[in-house]
């Protein structure tokens, strides 16, 4: 009797549940991540940050730091000869040269035997300030005559300002040529606005504004380093990319990239903040000056104060539609506060706007302003939960406007794939309208009237949703494919694994070679022995890695095969792997070990080549993703209190690779788009001080504050991912702020613009409805 | 300053070290015990990432002088399973894929073994309040209270979860 042949791909791999193999390390404390590490010599550094947000250094006098008993080194700019005054990136600001231009800035450095001395040392730093003017609005920084940032900070780019007057708030620029702190602007523009306008029936207009958030990972920066004889230098680092990593030390210290070897220790958390080079060059230099390991291992003080916070956001939207509720048109502006460097994905932000929905004429200008406030980075999605915040939250308050179910009204206007997006691009294939319908599904959605009419004396309840997502990333990558001699295999790759890519890979590989994978071993090299991969961010490791595991394993594959179909003299097309054998097809018991065929490939005096799959791809096409999320709330009407009740996520990944992995990411991004919405921002007084460095004072959401995450998978496979996979780490962050905001709305009736929306704030407005 | 010889019991060992007198719990632990599972995400006790048994309590090692610790006993991560035998609770937070970045991870086991050597029926608010002072920023929690209750449902009482003295 015939058997039935298992398919290739009928092994444990792709689509399951497969825990992370770094699970047990975890969960019993041995792992290591920087801060663990302890050579022999270790030196601790410490920076001394300034307390002004903008002023003069008129001296430093470093000598009783010196002189202080275990202190090894004290560095001020005069000794990093290499260091430029118009720092072109906030990395390259290693140390302050005359001029502070963020409270928190580093203004001097020591490495000491034991962190209490290096501590003592920087009370005996004398430094003298003159205090000059801070620009802390944004909105005030783009006015002329505001105090200038970036005379020593980075060249701002004005090149542009002329086209553009009125902002957000303010008045038209007269002379825009003054305006010095605006670095970047953006203008997208398509269609008739002001006819638009004319022709409506309903105009909205209201300015929504998303203050600086911290990403909040829970393990500070930090790097230790190290440099040989020879004058290689090694720096294990918590980083979200190692390469990156390695070309900004190398472009600061100004010594070539492969005498840097960076090794990625386990990052304790990133979600963008952990991207750019920080601590890393300062820290070089002072094992260089020291020659001795230093280790730099920043407070959570110090991260609140002088990370790299997620920008502040102010965004005026305006829209016109009919009363039958045909959108007419949109005009927008959007301003993002870049602290004192720039780098703000400015383009995310106009493109979100105008894109979601099929608005026949718009206009969205965009500006960057510098602030005297630390530069920004990325934050998990970088400015798409502030974008969607004002456009979700506005397409709720059109629908109510017009008496129109809110799902329906946006089910009608959501762009497909296909449609134009604002910057013309056609929308690739994605499932933001699936996505949407589905929510609406929910039991929750469909039962808001009996929740909101269950309401205890007191108490209001109501139920909001909203849609958002990610374009998708892109950056080329690699990856290595090994038999070993055991038949097992061994995948390379040189990305972070922040998020427990490294499972899915693994999972791939086995997928696509035929493999279980528990015979598949997976391993992050440092930047002197792996390919050449990016950053883990923007939602593309899986996509983008996953895509070169699965091509490598396939190579791997074929090789495999082909030494096979020799051995076994039949047609490669005949062959297949299953249960560790090379096997043909409709032959019972023909076959060849892969224990065989790895053997071969490391034996003496054979003739057989060694099987290594290799794929290097490059990628043009991107994959976005979206996810729905529904809250039904709880508001205490006297104090202002929310309560969630409970939070749904929709969300579309393509294929799930690993279900209970992509569950632990939208679950994790629902409760950081949460906390946006509800508790986080850093608070800044007139001077540019941050007034809440602590993690007591900068409220995250805890266990308590929060309902069991509902996670509804959606898969409609994209085009060019690895098995139709998506990116699937940034879409969770985006829609809460809006679905927290139309929930309110439904339970109390007032609209409120301006996050996070605080206990005090809701109060205000219901006691002002 | 002088260093003080602080004698004390870690994961059921007699242990000796020189400590600055000013020096921390966890600093101690870290740096001159060798044990590096407490973390230190915040060191003013608002994140939990240290925590620790003091004779058998939660404690936030960073908000604890080494020498107030002298003739107790501490329990840490390392100490809380057998040698590479998991508890139910850390082999539940393996099946569940509870761990993402796993800083907050030894923290928050910590905090739940507490939990169940004192209630070993807790609701889903009870283990809510007991990890809430752990901060997580990779899982929503979500999968980490799934998990805590799993070992609840089947724990027959403190040993269950390994829990020392």
């Amino acid at each position: 009797m015939a058997t039935v042949m298992k398919t290739t791909r009928d092994v444990k791999g792709v689509g399951l549940s497969i825990p992370r193999p770094d699970g047990p390390e975890k969960v019993t404390g041995k792992v290591q991540y920087v801060a663990d590490i302890q050579p022999r010599g270790l030196l601790h550094a410490k920076l001394l940050r300034s307390p002004h947000a903008h002023a003069r250094i008129t001296r430093i006098d470093t000598s009783r730091a010196r002189a202080l008993a275990g202190v090894r080194a004290v560095l001020t700019a005069a000794d990093m000869p290499y260091l430029k005054k118009k720092a072109p990136t906030r990395a390259h600001a290693v140390l302050a040269i005359d001029r502070v231009v963020f409270a928190g800035q580093p203004v001097a450095a020591v490495a000491a035997d034991e962190v209490a001395i290096a501590e003592e040392a920087l009370d005996l730093i004398d430094v003298e300030y003159e205090v000059l003017p801070a620009a802390v609005d944004p909105l005030e920084a783009m006015k002329p005559g505001a105090p200038p940032v970036a005379e020593s900070g980075t060249e701002a780019d004005t090149s542009e300002a002329q086209a553009h007057g009125s902002v957000a708030g303010v008045a038209a620029v007269a002379k825009p040529a003054k305006a010095v702190n605006i670095s970047q602007q953006t203008k997208l523009a398509r269609g008739d606005v002001a006819k638009g306008f004319a022709e409506c029936d309903v105009v909205l207009e209201k300015t929504y504004r998303v203050p600086m958030v911290h990403q909040g990972y829970l393990e500070p920066h930090a790097v230790l380093a190290q440099w040989d004889t020879t004058g290689q230098l090694t720096l294990w680092a918590s980083t979200q990319g190692s390469f990156n990593t390695r070309s900004e030390v190398a472009d600061v210290l100004e010594i070539p990239e492969n005498r840097i070897k960076v090794i990625p220790v386990e990052c304790g958390g990133g979600f963008g903040g952990k991207i750019r080079a920080l601590c890393e060059p300062v820290t070089a230099e002072l094992a260089r000056v020291t020659r001795r390991p230093v280790r730099y291992v920043m407070t959570r003080r110090e991260e609140l104060i002088a990370g790299m916070p997620a920008p502040q956001v102010i965004i005026r939207l305006k829209t016109g539609v009919k009363r039958d509720g045909t959108l007419m048109a949109l005009d927008g502006e959007i301003v993002i506060e870049s602290g004192a460097f720039s780098g703000a994905v400015l383009a995310v932000g106009a493109v979100f706007l105008a894109s979601l929905y099929k608005w026949p004429a718009f206009e969205v200008r965009g500006f960057e302003v510098l602030t005297h406030k630390p530069s920004i980075a990325a934050y998990r999605a970088p400015v798409a939960p502030h974008t969607i915040f004002a456009i979700d939250s506005h397409m709720d308050q059109i629908a109510d406007a017009l008496g129109q179910d809110p799902v329906a009204f946006r089910l009608r206007h959501i762009q497909r794939d296909g449609d134009p997006m604002a910057n013309n691009q056609p929308w690739a294939s994605n499932a933001g309208y699936e996505v949407l319908e589905r929510v609406a599904q929910h039991p929750s959605w469909k039962q808001r009237e009996a929740w909101k009419k269950s309401a205890p004396t007191g108490k209001l309840r109501g139920t909001g949703l909203s849609l958002g997502g990610w374009l998708g990333g892109l950056q080329p990558t690699g990856a290595t494919v090994r038999l070993n001699p055991d038949g097992s295999l061994s995948v390379l790759t040189g990305q972070v694994d922040i998020a427990g890519t490294n499972i899915a890979l693994a999972q791939i590989a086995a997928s696509a070679y035929g493999i279980d994978i528990e015979r598949v071993k997976i391993t992050t090299g440092d930047t002197d022995v792996a390919p050449m991969t990016g950053l883990s961010a923007g939602s593309k490791t899986v996509y983008t890695v996953g895509a070169a595991v699965l091509q490598a394993a396939e190579d791997a594959r074929r090789q495999t095969l082909e030494i096979a179909a020799k051995e076994l003299e039949a047609a490669v097309h005949d062959l297949e792997i299953e249960d560790g054998k090379v096997v043909v097809r409709g032959v019972p018991g023909k076959g060849v070990t892969l224990a065989s065929i790895g053997k071969k490939g490391n034996l003496y005096m054979s003739k057989v080549q060694p099987v290594l799959g290799v794929a290097n791809p490059a990628f043009s096409q991107q994959a976005p993703a979206f996810a729905a999320q529904l809250a039904r709330v709880e508001l205490d009407a006297d104090t202002g209190e929310v309560t969630l009740h409970e939070f749904v996520v929709v969300q579309d990944v393509g294929k799930a690779i690993n279900p209970l992995a992509c569950e632990g990411q939208m679950q994790g991004g629902a409760v950081q788009s949460l906390g946006i919405a509800l508790t986080e921002g850093l608070m800044y007084d007139d001077k540019g001080r941050l007034m809440n460095p602590s993690l007591l004072d900068y409220r995250k959401l805890t266990a308590a504050d929060l309902p069991s995450i509902e996670c509804i998978i959606v898969e409609k496979p994209s085009p060019a991912g690895p098995f139709g996979a998506r990116g699937v780490g940034e879409p969770p962050i985006v829609p809460a702020p809006a679905a927290i905001a139309n929930a309110i709305e439904d339970a109390a009736g007032v609209r409120l613009t301006a996050l996070p929306m605080t206990p005090e704030k809701i109060a205000l407005a219901i006691a002002h409805r | 300053m002088a260093k003080q010889v602080l004698s004390f019991t870690v994961n059921g060992e007699h242990v000796e070290v020189l400590v600055q007198p000013y020096v921390t719990l966890l600093d101690a632990l870290r740096e001159d015990v060798g044990l590096t599972g407490p973390k230190e995400g915040c060191g003013t006790g608002d994140c939990g990432a240290c925590s620790v048994h003091l004779d058998g309590k939660l404690v936030a090692s960073c908000l604890v002088l080494a020498m107030q610790a002298r003739g107790r006993s501490v329990t840490t991560i390392e100490g809380l399973a057998g040698d590479g035998v998991l508890t139910p609770l850390q082999d539940a937070f393996v099946r569940r894929g509870v761990a993402q970045c796993g800083f907050c991870i030894p923290g928050v086991v910590m905090a739940a073994a507490a939990l169940l050597a004192e209630n070993a029926k807790p609701s889903e608010q009870d283990i809510r309040y007991a990890i809430a002072g752990n901060l997580c920023r990779c899982t929503g929690y979500t999968k980490m209270v799934e998990a805590i209750a799993e070992v609840a449902g089947t724990a027959a009482g403190a040993r269950a979860v390994g829990m020392k003295g």
